[in-house]
């Protein structure tokens, strides 16, 4: 047994204590929680380290070992039966797309991309839809990049762009970034500088030594402005009409930046998802490889769901690509815009979708959202969500970091392994696309030899 | 005698057809040519399961009905012309280095990507990403012509390293993004942050424009070549007046974090 969960008899019942957990509701991915979970009423009722959100993650998630773990058109029937019918539906459709992935384990995201590259499909991540356009900077311009480890113990410049960690990510300040006490920032924040860019004063702004208010849509000409001081550009005092922030300010930050001993950049989706998109993270990028000339600067999205950046990592070992990749040749092809999961829907290309650990039938563009209501979807889910609503065969999966174990990639880029605090009758996404992989491999092995023997009679006829 | 093929089944996913090209159909028979291989979705597909051939290729091919959903026209091609009588799909013109392609409506996304030589017309409007590089490659068109008669979209002649680029209508934001070399006129308006992290080149329009910082003023002048330039385009069909080549340009240098070799100019009225 784990030496990290302990149960024991307590007067108020079976008692297991959890140590060294992991939440996985964001993208900090914090294992070292403490989780109290009563076993009789399967509920865990504590959880020790949590942030506001992940306690509500931990604390709201209900045991549902009643639930039917497929539906075929909202009637439930046994898994073989819906992995019998998905796996029709992915053999025969001509452009199949996989989509989703960034909320359950590497493992079920690895058999997700085997199955897509089988049925030559069409493989995205919610990674399109919030920090896809970083994933394109990275490959115009380059990473230059760290783990939060050594933010936390090296970095006297933490500049956040374009987020607010304080509501989306409340222990990145206290773990990683700002307050913690490291190697060579002995004093915790009083060793930090902190800058926070936005178009609005959030409640990461009282954190910042320094806030720039930046005029919306503006992040690039700011950006740029700042590569521009850092090169010994002269610039006209009237970029503070342009960005809304005086060139003396910008000059300031500029030096700073030069002179600190370790800075980094955190940017959020407030920089990936304004007008400019991949130019206004490829711009961050540079202003990191530009300071490199004078000091040790990184540059690093921060990420939402908490294994989105597995899915990266993960689509990338496997397909050469982070997300927005056709098999339809046979080999993998990346187009962002052409092969991404908005655009094959909202165009119409897509005739069948496996969605896994996401819901792009609430928050998609409209077009998308009808054309999903047009086509056989296959969704797979802890929860019923508008797309298991809308899906012809909708598995009902058991929580990964609760009841399923594996493996995610904190936003850094480290794998972290995750530890359960109790089981569940519920499948795991990885049992059910293994699943699905085995049965798709069979069909595809039987249409290959039925083609074969009707060449061959076609041949003799001849 | 020339080769009409007519769409006769409209594709249910896109169709990526490679084969399309009139140097590659040069002298075929129309059951070769029912026969040349397309991948529609997933599936290995033949011409013949979409187009209905007519005549011989001699050089001269024309493509008719809603070809949107049909994706690589004009794919490498050398020589030749390939008129589409509608819209054409994206990837229109891949790489190729000679011949002319002729689309009377619009054109997706990626028209004429790294190409090389020849010329491709678009008498419509076209998408995003009009001669440029493709992604992770460190350069686009190289050489040649692409006249589009309307308006296009984002990252006009991304990382364009040679040729024309001309627009009669308005272009997207980030025209000529990371251009290396090359001439784009837009005669409408510009989009946002022209020009930015080019090296050389030239972007021209007839309007004013918001410039990045890092763009300087230069002067107020007649460039003798652009009167060339734009004679050319009349030519071609553009709505050049005589007042845009007998005129005065203001020219901005840039883009100072790179060469600050680069050049925009607005045409002063």
């Amino acid at each position: 047994m784990d030496d990290k969960v302990k149960t024991a008899e307590t007067s108020s019942g079976h008692v297991k204590v959890v140590e060294n957990a992991t939440c996985t509701f964001c993208g900090c991915v914090c294992d070292d929680m403490v989780l109290t979970v009563d076993l009789d009423q399967k509920k865990i009722t504590k959880a020790k380290n949590a942030c506001v959100l992940g306690r509500a993650w931990f604390a709201e998630h209900v045991h549902e070992d009643n639930v039917p773990p497929a539906l075929l058109d909202g009637q439930p029937v046994s898994v073989e039966a819906a992995i019998e019918e998905a796996a029709r539906i992915l053999v025969e459709a001509r452009f199949p797309i996989t989509y989703g992935l960034s909320d359950t384990t590497c493992e079920a995201q690895r058999e997700a991309v085997a199955i897509t590259d089988m049925i030559r499909g069409n493989l995205d991540t919610t990674t399109s839809v919030c920090h896809g356009p970083s994933g394109l900077a990275f490959q115009g311009i380059g990473e230059s990049t760290m783990t939060l480890g050594e933010v936390k113990n090296r970095a006297d410049l933490v500049i956040y762009w374009g987020g607010n960690p304080a509501e989306s990510h409340p222990r990145h300040f206290t773990r990683y970034a700002v307050t913690p006490k490291g190697m060579f920032t002995p004093n915790g924040k009083k060793d930090r500088y902190v800058v926070l860019v936005d178009v609005r004063r959030t409640p990461s702004a009282p954190v910042a030594d320094l806030f720039l208010q930046v005029k919306p849509g503006h992040d690039f000409e700011l950006a740029w402005a700042l590569r521009a001081l850092v090169r010994g550009r002269r610039l006209d005092p009237g970029i503070e009409e342009a960005t809304g922030i005086p060139l003396a300010t910008l000059t300031d930050l500029a030096a700073r930046m030069k002179s600190c001993r370790y800075g980094v950049l955190f940017f959020g989706m407030g920089l990936t998802m304004t007008r400019g998109r991949h130019f206004n993270s490829g711009a961050v990028l540079a202003l990191a490889t530009d300071l490199n000339e004078y000091t040790h600067f990184v540059a690093k999205p921060v990420r939402g769901h908490g294994n989105v950046t597995g899915a990266d990592n993960v689509v990338s070992w496997q397909t050469g690509f982070p997300f927005g990749v056709n098999f339809s040749r046979g080999f993998p092809r990346f187009n962002p815009g052409e092969f991404t999961t908005v655009d094959t829907l909202s165009r119409g290309d897509a005739d069948a979708a496996l969605i896994v650990a996401s819901d792009p039938a609430a928050n998609f563009p409209k077009a998308a959202i009808e054309h999903l209501g047009r086509i056989p979807v296959i969704s797979l889910d802890a929860k019923e969500t508008a797309t298991s609503r809308l899906a012809r065969v909708a598995f009902r999966t058991a929580t990964y970091g609760i009841s399923v174990a594996g493996t995610v990639y904190r936003m850094d880029d480290v794998p972290i392994t995750l530890r359960t605090a109790f089981e569940s009758k519920l499948p795991s996404d990885e049992d059910i696309l293994t699943a699905l992989r085995t049965r798709i491999k069979a069909l595809l092995l039987a249409r290959g030899q039925a083609a074969k023997s009707r060449s061959a009679a076609t041949r003799t006829a001849a | 005698m020339s080769l009409r093929l007519q769409l006769r089944t409209r594709p249910e996913v896109p169709v990526e057809a490679d084969a399309l090209a009139p140097d590659r159909l040069q002298g075929l028979k129309t059951p070769e040519v029912e026969s040349l291989p397309l991948i529609h979705g997933n599936e290995n597909c033949v011409v013949g399961d979409f187009f209905a051939a007519d005549g011989e290729c001699n050089g001269e091919l024309h493509l008719e009905g809603d070809l949107s959903r049909i994706k690589h026209l004009g794919s490498g091609m050398k020589s030749g012309t390939l008129h589409i009588h509608g819209d054409a799909g994206a990837h229109l013109g891949v790489g190729m280095s000679g011949g002319q392609v002729i689309v009377d409506g619009n054109a997706g996304d990626w028209v004429g990507p790294e190409m090389s030589g020849g010329r491709i017309c678009v008498k419509g409007n076209a998408g995003h990403m009009v001669g440029a590089a493709y992604r992770g490659s460190p350069m686009g068109m190289t050489g040649g012509e692409i006249i589009i008669g309307g308006c296009a979209r984002n990252e006009l002649g991304h990382g364009m390293r040679n040729g024309l680029i001309a627009v009669g209508g308005d272009s997207g934001d980030f025209t000529g993004v990371n251009m290396l070399a090359g001439t784009i006129i837009v005669l409408g308006r510009l989009g946002l942050r022209p020009g930015a992290s080019m090296k050389r080149g030239t972007i021209v329009t007839l309007h004013d424009s918001e410039l990045l910082p890092t763009f300087s003023y230069a002067c107020c002048f007649r460039p003798p070549f652009l009167g060339l330039y734009l004679l050319h385009l009349r030519q071609l069909d553009l709505a050049v007046a005589d007042a845009h080549i007998s005129g005065r340009y203001a020219r901005w240098c840039g883009d100072s974090i790179e060469l600050n070799r680069g050049e925009i100019l607005l045409y002063k009225t």
